[in-house]
């Protein structure tokens, strides 16, 4: 099974992609703030991060940066409310940019396709 | 004189005073040689004759006997037959037995030319004082137009209560150049009389005179208007007669015969003989000249006549430019009106339009601040409707949340499209000249690490919709990693070749090429958000040439070397 880390400052959000995501058949751990997603991607190496990107403390950008810095690639979904940093190429260096919404069909099929070329690559 | 026999030889036609002896009839008794001189006539026609036949007021001379009835009769002046101007002394004689009475009257007739011509010159010089009072209030007085000061200085100039002369000219300075503006005064004699005539019979007062200008004279003179606006003096020429007298600030006359350069010319295009120039000169600077003559009646133009003239002048210069300055500043008052009406409208706007883009930024900010609250709510409305039951009445009320938060986020995306500014940030940029510039910043790079930079740019004036700043990132992303590949000294080549339907941009390096591992690191995108990071990777510029619509290639060159290039797209309507 696929390991998802989520990582968004709003509880409710939280709530509601956890449920979605196990609901879809993933292992779930999601995370409050970016220092608390480092800490759960070094010890968990989920196979997908997904990050918001207007945060307390330090943003999604610069989240990003940690992560790619890390040996292990891990595959990256910015889901934000913001469609203005689709613009920053700062962003492309995600796989995916997405924009938050009430359906959360958008949000599952990119993560799936993910994935697929992920298990396709590795096979 | 009868009776005492004089010296021998001596009579009193020796005697040079004029000298005359009248009985109470006024008859001559007896005269000396020098009133018969006076009177132009011999003794034996003097004597016997009445003396106030010889005066051209006979009556006059009676009443200067009759004076006051007292011993000495009065004094006075008298013209004679001849023309002479006289002053006549008269004391009565005694009578025959001594005693004061009817005795006749002794009359000592004494020249009075000198004086008399002094008198007439004070009298006129105090009538021509308190005009030119009346003419300052004339031109400073009103609110006058140039026009209309113009038109005052002339008819002042030329009025019977004026300066008298028959013909006056005005003209201005203007960019350097002395122009005829104005003149007033009649063609011919005949004009002449007509004017004066009407005028006289109008007797205006001088003031009243300004005032009926336009009526009466303006249509008779089209003819003098005509011939001073052809009149045009360039100020350099100093040595023209008119320009002279603007240098020399003085009024002079310039005689018929003068030869001074420009006199005839100024003859004969007013058509006069002798004439008048004086200048008119404020602090700022020469104003212009006023020109006068007496063309029609020959006058000779006298000495008090340009004494006048001068004063004249000065103060025309003064409400001349009095006029010019009040223009001008009302000119000034209304631009800086305007301006500042301008100002106040731009203002309005840029106010305006800020307003709106705080307006728009705030309505971004709450929108997308709105989206989170949404997908939370429609997020768990949609599970809801999942896992109530079919029969369940809820199901209905889930659904109908899930299907508003669908409504709302439609708003605030159309909301967000409709604020958000369009994208101006590619422009047509030549890219020779584009990456010329961003290999010339590496150049002092290069050098430090001895790398020998060589630019090779053939594709001309090429241009292409590119993002300055992102290609400018790829090709210095390209040049650090040819700089950090090679361990020594090398050579770093940038070229740009026009391809069919696009630019190729390389950056080929003679250092060690990369091997295969080396690619998956130079792929692992690390990013500085610093303009002189340490790159972008492969990934990066790939998508960025990507996202211009080109395709990026990195490979190893067969001499050795690493070699990446990429190509951007020409225009559509320049791809042929």
């Amino acid at each position: 099974m696929s390991k998802i880390l989520i990582v968004d400052d709003e509880p409710n959000l939280r709530l509601l992609y956890e449920t979605e995501f196990q609901l879809a058949g993933y292992e779930t751990r999601t995370a409050a703030d970016a220092q608390a997603g480092l800490v759960i991607l070094d010890s968990w190496s989920p196979d997908l991060v997904i990050l918001d990107i207007r945060m307390s403390g330090m943003d999604g950008l610069e989240t990003l940066q940690q992560i790619l810095q890390r040996e292990r690639r891990v595959r990256v979904i910015f889901n934000t409310a913001f469609s203005s940093y689709r613009d920053n190429y700062l962003t492309w260096a995600a796989d995916a940019y997405v924009t938050k919404s009430a359906d959360v069909t958008e949000l599952l099929d990119k993560v799936s396709e993910l994935l697929q070329t992920e298990l396709t690559a590795k096979q | 004189m009868s009776g005492a026999e004089p010296v021998a030889g001596w009579s009193w036609e020796q005697v040079r005073q004029a000298l005359v002896v009248v009985d109470q009839q006024s008859i001559v008794v007896s005269a000396t040689g020098g009133a018969t001189a006076l009177f132009g006539c011999h003794e034996n026609a003097l004597v016997g004759s009445s003396l106030a036949q010889q005066f051209t007021d006979p009556d006059g001379f009676q009443a200067l006997l009759a004076g006051d009835g007292q011993d000495q009769g009065a004094g006075g002046q008298l013209q004679t037959l001849t023309g002479a101007m006289v002053r006549l002394d008269c004391l009565r004689c005694l009578s025959a037995d001594g005693a004061a009475g009817d005795g006749g009257f002794s009359i000592l007739l004494t020249p009075a030319g000198g004086r008399r011509q002094e008198d007439q010159w004070r009298e006129t010089r105090m009538a021509k004082l308190s005009l030119l009072n009346q003419v300052s209030d004339a031109l400073y007085g009103a609110d006058l137009d140039l026009e209309q000061i113009l038109q005052a200085i002339l008819v002042c100039m030329t009025a019977d209560q004026g300066l008298r002369f028959n013909r006056a000219f005005v003209l201005l300075v203007e960019d350097g150049v002395l122009r005829g503006k104005m003149a007033i005064g009649p063609n011919n004699a005949d004009e002449a009389a007509e004017i004066w005539r009407e005028l006289a019979g109008q007797s205006a007062e001088l003031l009243e005179m300004v005032a009926q200008y336009d009526q009466t004279i303006r249509e008779t003179d089209v003819a003098v208007n005509q011939m001073v606006t052809a009149i045009e003096v360039d100020m350099t020429r100093t040595d023209h007669t008119l320009i002279k007298t603007l240098t020399e600030a003085h009024v002079r006359r310039v005689s018929p015969e003068s030869e001074e350069a420009g006199a005839a010319e100024l003859r004969a295009q007013l058509n006069c003989r002798e004439f008048a120039v004086a200048p008119m000169i404020t602090r700022r600077g020469p104003v212009g000249v006023i020109v006068a003559d007496n063309a029609i009646s020959n006058t000779p133009i006298s000495d008090l006549d340009l004494e006048f003239l001068q004063m004249f002048a000065n103060q025309s210069a003064g409400a001349i430019e009095n006029s010019r300055l009040y223009a001008e500043l009302a000119q000034r008052l209304q631009d800086l009106s305007l301006a500042h009406e301008k100002q106040r409208e731009d203002q309005e706007t840029l106010l305006k339009m800020e307003r709106l883009s705080v307006m728009g930024e705030t309505s971004a900010i709450v929108a997308h601040e709105l989206r989170n609250p949404l997908v939370a709510i429609g997020g768990f409305a949609r599970s809801l409707t999942r896992n109530i039951a079919a029969d369940d009445p809820n199901l209905a009320a889930a659904k109908i949340i899930a299907e508003e938060v669908v409504r709302m986020e439609r708003i605030i995306h159309d909301l967000l499209d409709f604020i958000r500014p369009p994208k101006l940030l590619r422009q047509l940029t030549v890219v020779d000249e584009w990456i010329d510039h961003v290999a010339e910043t590496w150049r002092l790079r290069a050098e430090e690490s001895e790398v020998e930079l060589v630019l090779d740019l053939q594709a001309g004036a090429a241009e292409v919709e590119m993002h300055p700043g992102e290609i400018q990132q790829v090709v210095q992303n390209f040049l650090l990693n040819a700089m950090q590949a090679m361990t020594g000294p090398g050579t770093v080549e940038v070229r740009t070749r026009l391809v069919d339907g696009g630019v190729r941009v390389i950056v080929a390096d003679d250092g060690p090429g990369f091997d295969p591992e080396l690619v998956e690191k130079l792929k692992a995108p690390f990013f500085s958000t610093k303009p002189t990071g340490s790159g972008l990777g492969l990934t990066i510029c790939a998508q960025i040439i990507k996202a211009h619509g080109g395709v990026l290639a990195a490979e190893n060159r067969a001499g050795g070397g690493a070699k990446f290039s990429f190509i951007l797209p020409l225009p559509k309507n320049a791809a042929n």
